[in-house]
């Protein structure tokens, strides 16, 4: 189990997955983050890194990163059990002891401060040391401090802030965080999506068994918290840093009374525990256990914590989670096309070298260039597409990526295509290989031959083929 | 359009073989500043038809000094970078037409995007 300590130490997470991204993400955290202890389970990836959370947080292969709290044996509860026996049974399989949780709600909140104050690694491992003395020094009045310190953040800015975000969530598109939460949320249940990918189903089923009500209060509760840990921030001199984060109650006129983390269980159910329970059963039962064993109390429209709970025959897992958005939201995507995860694999399996020239036949909005942009900086990369509408969509996202010093559009037919043979180093594309896209069944040769054409090598196709 | 993209396209109307390099009619020219990466220019250098890019310059009246032969160690020659950073990908076209040099064949550009579409006919 993690200890909040400086940069140097490991920290345990892991992520969710889209179908057949499991092998990019784990030579991914392996090659980026140098991950330890690397094992896939059940469409999740478990890893270790002492990589700053910042960089975590920039795998591209990933839909959502945790903080795991505990990975165990399967909970199994044995044949005609009484309702009581079952409830204790679980609660202790799946809550285990006071001084884990405590643990890991310092790692997680240290980690959410790191993530959105966006620190120097100096200042980090200056605070991470400091709240490691505190930590083994004094640990029950840390945990109240800490305590405090959320309850104060939490108190401070669910008013009038947070209804005033909210309306202008509603009425502004694209032009804040919390706008592109909404645009992700639409996005999501965009039919293109939904096709595409079957790892969305968890995400919708949890938001369907909790509201969509309690999700669009978080983003919103979110968005304020992370504004005044901002402000706290600048109010500060570098050696008070941590002693602001942990008491911000110097910078208020009224010091605040001391209360428990809120929190909300999403637990996910599957196999012989099932036929017992329902998932909201599952999550009160463990609620209940959560405020007993710790005292915290449970909200399930606006809570400081979210604690995800998966529940197999294979195993029990545990963890928080570390963003809101899952990372395949990318800052640097106005309008998404293609998945993030998927058009970042693609670009990945090109094999771009610097001084690249990369074609897109049949680039729509631009997702997989603009995706393969960011990996590769020396590399001039063309996008083509048929349809005004998307170009000028692709325009948009360009300028929005800031892109336009090195990818650049053309109207054009990906069967004539205006470029002078083996002038191309790679391409990449999604082909649309079925339904009202694909007009011939002679289509698809011609078009790869006038793609070869281009190359004095060969040209690599990777069927990708959606579930 | 940018000249670098200019320097990538060639005419493919049907039974056309010199269709390299497109002439240029510009109509609007935009020049917008762009940072400066001396490791993209240099790695582009390589894949540009050197003389295409001079003439496209001149016919825009934005060559200004840039030499008509690739100087020599250009990785090292700072200046000379700068001189190619801002023809590729500071001018820009974005109103008026590519001109096949054999055909005639006129393919618009507007709001910076060439349309390279053809007719049946034409393929």
């Amino acid at each position: 189990m993690a200890e909040p300590r400086s940069e140097g130490s490991l920290v345990r997470y892991y992520c969710t997955y889209g179908k057949g991204m499991e092998p990019f993400l784990i030579d991914e955290v392996k090659r980026k983050l140098a991950a330890e202890d690397v094992c896939q389970i059940s469409g999740k990836v478990l890893f270790s890194s002492s990589a700053g959370i910042d960089r975590v947080s920039e795998l591209k292969a990933a839909e959502r990163l945790f903080l795991l709290l505990k990975k165990d044996s399967p909970v199994l509860l044995p044949a005609h059990t009484n309702q009581a026996k079952a409830s204790s049974l679980l609660q202790s399989r799946v809550l285990g002891d006071k001084d884990q949780w405590s643990s890991a709600v310092m790692t997680w909140s240290r980690l959410q401060g790191e993530l959105s104050g966006k620190r120097r690694t100096t200042v980090k491992s200056q605070s991470t040391a400091l709240g490691v003395t505190r930590k083994t020094g004094e640990e029950g009045r840390g945990s109240q401090e800490l305590k405090r310190e959320i309850v104060e953040r939490g108190g401070q800015t669910c008013g009038a802030e947070a209804q005033t975000l909210e309306k202008k969530r509603k009425r502004d598109e694209g032009e804040n965080e919390s706008s592109s939460d909404k645009n992700a949320e639409d996005q999501r249940t965009s039919e293109r999506d939904r096709k595409r990918h079957c790892e969305e189903e968890d995400e919708e089923e949890r938001m369907g068994l909790h509201h969509n009500v309690e999700g669009s209060g978080r983003n919103v509760d979110n968005t304020a918290e992370d504004l005044t840990v901002q402000k706290v921030e600048h109010g500060t001199t570098t050696e008070g840093r941590d002693e602001t984060l942990l008491q911000p109650s110097l910078f208020k006129p009224e010091p605040p009374s001391p209360a428990a983390v809120t929190f909300r269980i999403s637990c996910k159910c599957t196999g012989s525990l099932s036929r017992y329970y329902s998932q909201q059963e599952v999550s009160r039962v463990i609620g209940v256990g959560l405020s007993r064993l710790m005292g915290w109390k449970a909200d399930l429209k606006n809570p400081q914590l979210e604690v995800n709970v998966y529940l197999s025959d294979d195993n029990c897992l545990v963890g928080f989670p570390l963003t809101r958005l899952p990372l395949a939201n990318r800052s640097y995507i106005k309008t998404t096309g293609l998945r993030s995860t998927v058009a970042w694999a693609m670009a990945s399996l090109a094999q771009i070298q610097p001084g690249f020239c990369v074609v897109d036949p049949m680039c729509g909005v631009g997702t997989i260039l603009i995706e393969a942009a960011q990996d590769h900086q020396d590399v001039c990369f063309l996008g083509m597409d048929i349809d005004d509408g998307q170009l000028k969509k692709a325009n948009e996202n360009v300028e929005f990526a800031e892109l336009g010093n090195r990818m650049h559009l053309l109207k054009a037919s990906s069967m004539t295509l205006p470029l002078p043979s083996s002038t191309v180093d790679a391409v990449v594309c999604d082909l649309p290989l079925e339904g009202s896209l694909a007009p011939k069944q002679t289509w698809l040769p011609t078009c790869l031959s006038s793609s070869l054409r281009w190359r004095e090598s060969s040209v690599s196709v990777v069927p990708w083929f959606s579930f | 359009m940018k000249l670098l993209t200019h320097n990538m396209l060639t005419s493919h109307v049907k039974g056309v073989t010199k269709g390299y390099p497109l002439l240029i009619k510009a109509t609007e020219v935009k020049v917008t500043e762009v940072d400066f990466n001396p490791q993209f220019v240099s790695r582009m250098i390589p894949k540009l038809e050197w003389s295409a890019l001079v003439q496209a310059a001149d016919e825009l009246g934005h060559r200004q000094d840039l030499p008509v032969e690739l100087v020599p160690e250009y990785e090292k020659n700072e200046e000379f970078l700068k001189k190619v950073h801002r023809v590729l990908l500071e001018v820009e076209v974005i109103e008026g037409c590519l001109r096949c040099p054999e055909s005639g064949r006129e393919f618009p550009i507007s709001r910076g995007i060439p349309n390279m579409l053809l007719n049946d006919d034409e393929v």
